[in-house]
Parts: structure tokens; C-alpha cells; sequence
């Protein structure tokens, strides 16, 4: 089967400073694809490049196997773009402006559809400006599906959204991608990532830092795991550091003991045998994974959000 | 598709009420307010007259310059007080008849002739028709008494059939003047807001054609300013008395033939502008100067030399010379191939201009 996207040695330069260099991935079809990473990693270059909205300074992009340069009108009539933070005609409704998108297609979804799936019927009439945002960037969905593409472009759909609203539109996007399409999405929310993607490629400075799924990426970091151990009493503080797995012992204010590990599984065999050979009750035992957050961290020194 | 977007666009133009509203109403202030001063008519003038003589004579001369059209002639006594009031400004003319007008004229061998004196203000404009006027009256009134035969007289023959007004020269100026400003500041300002709120990048990420997106503006703006010509002419026409003595379609050809000129520069405008304030700036920076320049109030001959050369090749130059061709002499628009040559040479460099700068993001 046809990849979804294949980038090969993208390059963008804006005179001497260089937004994307030289990346190189893949999106297979069916996939919810993320690209991870701070404000002004290159993501929303890459992204735009991708979709033909910017040309590149070197390198290929294919998206379903047409080149995005040389066959730029038939690529886009197979996918469907969200801007990030992008407006709509003030005073055109919902419904108009749908209509007014989907004729510039040769296909095109009927947009009472298109706003059922995205929960806006009632909206129908409304102007974008009478919107929440939440609603908005529902919106905004909804029209990049308008032409029915096989790929779907996201760029930082739920930035500035609420928490509840977040999660609301997180439903929206895997609702679309149950209809069978390849959704590529930016983001910088950690959790958004491992929530939705399948893959992630976590960019930083123009570069792509690693590409896996969110649970390999964690698993590969070399400390993936954290024991929190509290004892009934005190806790005896020798040879915890030479338990099985374990790289760094840490101490709380509290008294409770962190565990790094490399090895979740053996660590706490150990740590068991240790607490009955020294006759200590333990009270807790909680084993905290690292997140796509730990993995950024580890990967580039310095943290998603600074 | 390129039907849908300008309907699209017409629609969003009509909904945008405020702006419609400014567009509209911008060109009918003009209207109005030149509508409503009576600019054709000169002032009524002031005169007051002492008559000192009291005689059959001084009151046939005061009679019949009362009965002169626009002349408000009042008697007063205070020979002195009038003089001031004269100098002050307050009233334009003062004649003073001497005493024993009739008595003296009709003293026989009195040839010396009788000083009737007219004070006036050196700096009024219309002093020179008033004396020539007064004059006229004073040698015919000369003639009668000496009998003196007429030995040439002046036939005027008026060949102007029309009765041309400045409001009816003004009329197709503000039609020009509304159209243009309101395409270039109105289409420069869409553009700039579009690109702002990136709608024009989310058009880009479609298959609609570039062209087809700029037909498309064109479309709805040019419907509009022809709607904006109908408007303006027939608040001239039914509220103040304009006339347009030609044909009035030939008119709106002309119209659209310009607007393309200015639509384009308000792509450019459009293009070249930051954000919506600075379009906004610019737009009025270029129209602003083109509407005085270009001759919509007053005829551009009466700029200095090189100035009014240069000023003949402003798109708008062509625009008002062949409406008001139109408008006032009944002219069809193609007996103005200058003026439309200039047209279509700032269309082609138009056109190139702007598709050249416009930019989607």
C-alpha cells in the first residue's frame, strides 16, 4: 500500500536561519501521526510544506504518492487542512461557508453532515463569530473534512482550549479517524500525543529527535520507571541503590523513597525479597512511568514548555 | 466555482452593513452637501445708496437698480455710517448721489459731467462686475438724457442649449470618486483582514485557482460599484436637480472599465499592507489625493503646468474626463480613445502589478 506521507531530507531556510533541517519520515496510511515538539521546533513548516502551502528549500514530500510540488493541485483535492489559528468569512454561516469550500472541490461531503459529526447542527446558521472556541476549532474541522480527504492535517487543534474542551474535540479527532482516514496532527501537549498518535515524532530545534510509538519512545528512555516506596516506618536507607534495575535513589520530604529504574518488573521482585529479609512493612508501592515529557527531557535537555 | 464565490463575496459585502453603509454613504455626503449650497447662483449683492438729490432722476436711477436681478438695494441717510459700514466689510457697495442731480443736468450748457461716486471694497472678487454693471446703467442713462443716438449695440446670442450647472459637472465626479474609493479602500482592507486571519492560506490549502479567487473579487466588486453609480446619480438626479444628458449605460461602462484599475490597486494595496490599518492608511493615501488631483470638484486646468500633465495619466484623470463627456455632452464613450487607452494601459500595469505582489500568507 501507497504510504499516506513520505518525507525525504526536508530542508527550509529563511535566509540564514534554518526552520527544518533535513528531516526524513513516514506516515502509513490508516495512522494518526503526531509531531511533537516546543513553539518554533519547525512543526507547523514542516506541516505546511507537506500540504503545498509553502515550497522547500531542498528535499521531497509525497503525500499518497503524488509529489506535493509537481502535482499540487491533485494532492490537494485528497486532503483536508486545518490552520493553526485560522479564522473563517465573518459574515458567511456555517453552513455557507462549507458549501462556499466544497465547491472548490471536485467532492465534497454535505456540510449538514459535516456538522453533525462535529456537533454543530444547532450552529448551522450561526456565524463562526457567535462560536465558542471550542466550537471554533470544531469548525474548523469539520471543513477540512469538507472535500471527504483521505489525509487530514491538524495543526495544534486544541491549543488554547480548555481542559474540557480538549478532551471533547480528542473524541472528535478519533471519531474521524475511525472513518478510515490518516490524520497528522501537531502538538504540543505531551499527553495529547500519547492519547491520539500511534507514532510520534518529537522535533526540536528543526530536527527530529526520535520517531516511535509513544510507548516504545518511554520504554526506550534508560531510566522508563519510577518506584515510590513509603514504609509503615521509617525506611531503612541501605542497599536500595543496588536493588535489580534500579539507576538513582531519590528521598521526598516526606520520607518516601524514589526509585529510577530501568527494569519496573525485576525491581520489584528485589524490592520485596529486601523488605522481608529486613523486616520492613511497606505501606505504598507505586510504580509512575515516564511520559512523552521525561522522553523530550531526556532526548534534548531541556523541557517541552519552558 | 467562480459563480459560488462571487455570490459568496456579494453576500459577505451586503452583510458587512457598517462598512456597505460608509461605502455608500461617502460619495452621497458629497452629493448632498454640494446639493444643498447653491454654488451656480452668485450671492445677492448688498448696495445702499444715499441720495442726496431727492429728485425725479436719483429715484428713476434707484428704482431701476432696485429692480435689477440679485442687486438688494437699500436707501439709507447716514452718508457716513454707510461709508463705514462699507470699509467694515458689512455691506459690498455704496453709491452716493449728489445733490440736485436733475438740476444740474438740466442747466443748459452745463457740460461738465456730474460725479455720482461708488465705494467699494477693492478686495471683493465681484467688483469688477458690479461697476461694469452700475456703469452700464450710468451710460444709458447718459444716453436718454443727451439723446445721444445708439451706435452699436451688443446682440448676446446664448448658443448653450443646456442649462449646465456646477452640480451637474460635480455628478459624475462623485460617481467616479465613490467608486474608486470604495474599491481600493474597501477591496485593500478584505484583503489585508483575509490574509491577517489567514483566510487567504486556508484558500490556498484548497484546489481553488488563484485566478478564480481574484475573478471572483473582481466580479462582486465591479456588481457593486454599478449598483454604487445608480445610487449616487439618482440622489443627484431626483434630489437635487442633476442632470445627466447623455446615456446614462455608456456611463456605467465606463465604470467598470476603471474600477478594474482600481481594484487592482486595491490587491496591491492589499498585498503590500502589514495589517488592515496600515491597507487602510495607504488605500487613503492613494485615493484621497487622486479625487482632488484628478479633478472632482474643480476642473484640473487650473493646475500649475507640469502638474496638470502628470495628473492627466491618473487612472482617475480618464475616468471623470470621459463620464462627464458623457454625462454633460452626450457623448458616447468610445469617442474618448485617449482617455480610454489611458484606462486600459493602467489595467495591463495593474494587473501585472498585482498579481505579482499578492501573496496568500
Amino acid at each position: 500500500m501507497t504510504e499516506a506521507i513520505e518525507v525525504e531530507g526536508l530542508v527550509k531556510r529563511f535566509g540564514s536561519f534554518t526552520a527544518v533541517d533535513g528531516i526524513s519520515f513516514t506516515v502509513h496510511q490508516g495512522e494518526v501521526f503526531g509531531i511533537l515538539g516546543p513553539n518554533g521546533a519547525g512543526k507547523t513548516t514542516t506541516m505546511e510544506i507537506i500540504e503545498g502551502l509553502q515550497e522547500p528549500t531542498a528535499g521531497q514530500t509525497r503525500v499518497l504518492g503524488m509529489d506535493t510540488h509537481r502535482e499540487r493541485a491533485k494532492v490537494k483535492e485528497r486532503i483536508g487542512v486545518q490552520l493553526q489559528a485560522s479564522a473563517y468569512f465573518e459574515y458567511l454561516t456555517l453552513t455557507e461557508i462549507l458549501n462556499l469550500f466544497g465547491r472548490f472541490y471536485p467532492r465534497h461531503l454535505d456540510p449538514g453532515g459535516l456538522l453533525a459529526k462535529v456537533g454543530l447542527v444547532d450552529k448551522a446558521k450561526a456565524t463562526v463569530g457567535r462560536l465558542s472556541g471550542g466550537q471554533k476549532q470544531r469548525f474548523t474541522i469539520a471543513a477540512a473534512l469538507v472535500n471527504d480527504p483521505e489525509v487530514v492535517f491538524l495543526d495544534e487543534p486544541t491549543t488554547g482550549l480548555d481542559p474540557q474542551a480538549r478532551r471533547n474535540l480528542w473524541e472528535f479527532i478519533q471519531a474521524i479517524h475511525q472513518d478510515g482516514r490518516t490524520i497528522v496532527l501537531t502538538t504540543h501537549y505531551m499527553e495529547e500525543a500519547q492519547l491520539l498518535c500511534q507514532r510520534v515524532a518529537i522535533m526540536d530545534a528543526a530536527k527530529i529527535a526520535a520517531l516511535d510509538t509513544p510507548h516504545d519512545l518511554v520504554r526506550r528512555l534508560p531510566v522508563p520507571y519510577e518506584i515510590r516506596v513509603t514504609a509503615a516506618g521509617s525506611l531503612p536507607q541501605d542497599n536500595l541503590a543496588g536493588l535489580a534495575g534500579v539507576k538513582e535513589v531519590a528521598f521526598d520530604a516526606d520520607g518516601a523513597c524514589r526509585l529510577r529504574s530501568a527494569n519496573a518488573a525485576r525491581t520489584l521482585q528485589a524490592l520485596m525479597a529486601w523488605a522481608s529479609e529486613k523486616g520492613v512493612a511497606l505501606a505504598e508501592v507505586e510504580v509512575v512511568p515516564a511520559n512523552l515529557e521525561d522522553v523530550f527531557l531526556a532526548l534534548t535537555g531541556h523541557q517541552l514548555r519552558d | 466555482m467562480l459563480l459560488a464565490l462571487t455570490l459568496a463575496n456579494l453576500k459577505m459585502i451586503l452583510r458587512n452593513r457598517q462598512a456597505l453603509f460608509w461605502a455608500m454613504a461617502f460619495p452621497l455626503i458629497f452629493v448632498t452637501i454640494f446639493g444643498l449650497f447653491r454654488l451656480d447662483q452668485p450671492p445677492t449683492i448688498n448696495l445702499l445708496v444715499v441720495d442726496h438729490a431727492q429728485d425725479s432722476l436719483s429715484t428713476a436711477l434707484v428704482k431701476n437698480l432696485a429692480g435689477l436681478e440679485r442687486f438688494e438695494v437699500a436707501e439709507v441717510q447716514d452718508e457716513e455710517r454707510a461709508r463705514r459700514d462699507v470699509q467694515d466689510g458689512e455691506v459690498g457697495y455704496l453709491l452716493v448721489i449728489p445733490e440736485g442731480l436733475a438740476e444740474k443736468l438740466a442747466t443748459p450748457g452745463g457740460n461738465q459731467p456730474v460725479p455720482i461716486e461708488l465705494v467699494y471694497d477693492r478686495g471683493s472678487q465681484t467688483a469688477a462686475i458690479i461697476i461694469g454693471t452700475i456703469q452700464r446703467f450710468v451710460q444709458e442713462t447718459n444716453q436718454q438724457i443727451t439723446h445721444a443716438p445708439t451706435v452699436l449695440e451688443l446682440k448676446a446670442v446664448g448658443v448653450q442649449a443646456k442649462n449646465l450647472t456646477y452640480f451637474d459637472f460635480l455628478l459624475p465626479g462623485f460617481v467616479g470618486m465613490g467608486v474608486m474609493t470604495y474599491a481600493i479602500i474597501g477591496l485593500s482592507s478584505a484583503m489585508a483582514l483575509y490574509r491577517e486571519q489567514k483566510i487567504l492560506k486556508r484558500m490556498l490549502a484548497t484546489p481553488l485557482k488563484v485566478r478564480t479567487f481574484f475573478a471572483a473579487q473582481i466580479m462582486a466588486f465591479l456588481g457593486l460599484s454599478v449598483a454604487q453609480a445608480c445610487i449616487i446619480v439618482a440622489a443627484g438626479v431626483l434630489f437635487f436637480n442633476g442632470h445627466i444628458y447623455g446615456n446614462f449605460l455608456y456611463l456605467l461602462v465606463l465604470v467598470v472599465i476603471a474600477n478594474v484599475v482600481f481594484l487592482n490597486l486595491g490587491f496591491f494595496v492589499g498585498a503590500v499592507a502589514k495589517n488592515v490599518r496600515a491597507a487602510d492608511g495607504m488605500a487613503n493615501a492613494i485615493s484621497m489625493p487622486m479625487m482632488f488631483l484628478s479633478g472632482t470638484f474643480f476642473p484640473k486646468e487650473s493646475l500649475p503646468g507640469v502638474l496638470a500633465d502628470v495628473v492627466e495619466f491618473l487612472p482617475l484623470s480618464p475616468l471623470l474626463d470621459a463620464m462627464r463627456g458623457v454625462a454633460l455632452d452626450g457623448k458616447a464613450f468610445w469617442q474618448y480613445p485617449t482617455e480610454l487607452a489611458i484606462l486600459g494601459g493602467w489595467i495591463v500595469v495593474s494587473s501585472v502589478l498585482a498579481v505579482r505582489v499578492f501573496r496568500f500568507s
